[in-house]
């Protein structure tokens, strides 16, 4: 088959496509002036969702970082210094997230359809996948969770306890989250342990966010 | 905010050329409702993105990148504007004789039923190489360079020729 055949394939479809008739667009089109329909249309789009689903966790995040201070500046003695790093490092990483969900929603904002295909889809399957991206800064703060507890008295009372247990378990948070932070990422979206960390349904438009990502990538290489 | 002339001008344009908006729908949608939708949410997305053109492109360059855009981003997120707030008229209301691609047995039809079978981009790039765009503004429009764009169009018509010759045996 020749290259002309294929052209003539469409071409025939062309005809068809030419015949159909929008019966009603001159009207229609009448009307999204006449009522600045743009003006009073609700955003209805999955990333206007994505936007208002942002929104609403940096509001929660601000309420979770301000208890988190109150805890912080109610525990100012040495013998609790423990809790207050630990607590503090908490806040350091909820901050973090904070920041990245404020860009997020600005970077939504920002979405320009009259770019290339390849820059438009690239951009909002990475916000539609940054969730996922927040997440990996979060574990970070993983093992603070299994610190704040600690102190001075329950390390000279009970040391075989604390360096059997507690120290251990804390290394291995530490060990655990950074790893996670290093591999949770489109190129492991295929891995068992991925699928099976991210299985649940909220997952789903992340993880298929990733994979459209990596088939964008495809994408763009150039190929001999 | 745009100035009426220049809203008249854009929508005359878009009106000019709706021939892109249904081709797209077409090849992104099978089902007629869907279709519907999509060309709504096209012209919708070309109005509000009309002040962004710029004479650097021609026009129908830049309404092939945002209609494509809009439909890519439509189809992979399954979305459905049922939740438009209706206007005084209603619904666009597409008149075609297309049946679903996937029931057809005609010679153009079983052209569309590969070319539904296609990634996303790489309907988008036979699309424009049906249509008849240069090369260069094939690659202006994808956002990929040229020889990329006529690499990939081998492999897209190579495949699209072997699935219907396979057909034909």
């Amino acid at each position: 088959m020749e290259d002309n055949e294929l052209k003539n394939m469409w071409k025939e479809y062309d005809r068809k496509i030419e015949e159909s008739k929008i019966l009603n667009l001159q009207s229609w089109v009448l009307n999204l002036q006449a009522f600045e329909y743009i003006k009073t249309e609700k955003a209805k789009s999955k990333l206007n969702a994505l936007s208002r689903q942002k929104k609403w966790m940096i509001a929660l995040g601000f309420v979770w970082l301000f208890f988190l201070i109150f805890l912080i500046v109610n525990s100012l003695e040495f013998s609790k210094a423990f809790f207050i790093i630990s607590v503090g490092c908490i806040a350091l990483f909820t901050l973090i997230a904070i920041v990245t969900y404020i860009r997020h929603v600005i970077l939504i904002d920002e979405i320009d359809n009259s770019e290339s295909l390849v820059e438009t889809q690239e951009k909002a399957a990475k916000l539609q996948s940054s969730t996922l991206q927040t997440g990996r800064i979060l574990f970070l703060q993983t093992p603070f969770y299994s610190t704040f507890f600690w102190s001075q008295q329950m390390i000279t009372d009970a040391p075989l306890a604390f360096w059997t247990i507690s120290f251990p378990i804390a290394i291995f948070f530490v060990w655990l989250s950074v790893w996670l932070y290093r591999n949770i990422s489109f190129k492991n979206v295929n891995k068992k342990w991925f699928k099976i960390l991210f299985s649940s349904s909220e997952w789903t438009s992340v993880t298929k966010a990733l994979q459209y990502l990596e088939e964008i990538n495809e994408f763009k290489k150039e190929r001999g | 905010m745009q100035a009426k002339s220049d809203k008249d001008d854009l929508l005359k344009l878009i009106l000019e050329n709706k021939g892109i908006i249904l081709k797209i729908c077409n090849s992104y949608c099978h089902d007629k409702a869907d279709r519907e939708d999509l060309a709504q949410e096209i012209i919708i997305q070309l109005w509000k993105s009309g002040k962004g053109f710029t004479p650097d492109f021609k026009f129908t360059t830049w309404m092939y990148r945002v209609a494509l855009n809009v439909a890519i981003s439509f189809y992979r997120t399954g979305q459905k504007q049922k939740e438009v707030i209706p206007l005084a008229e209603g619904h666009l209301n597409i008149q075609d004789n297309l049946l679903e691609p996937f029931h057809l047995e005609e010679k153009s039809n079983r052209l569309q039923r590969y070319i539904a079978e296609l990634k996303e981009l790489d309907k988008a790039l036979i699309l424009l190489y049906f249509e008849e765009k240069s090369y260069k503004e094939i690659a202006e429009i994808v956002g990929i360079t040229e020889t990329n764009v006529s690499t990939k169009l081998s492999r897209i018509k190579e495949k699209l020729k072997q699935n219907i010759d396979q057909e034909k045996k």
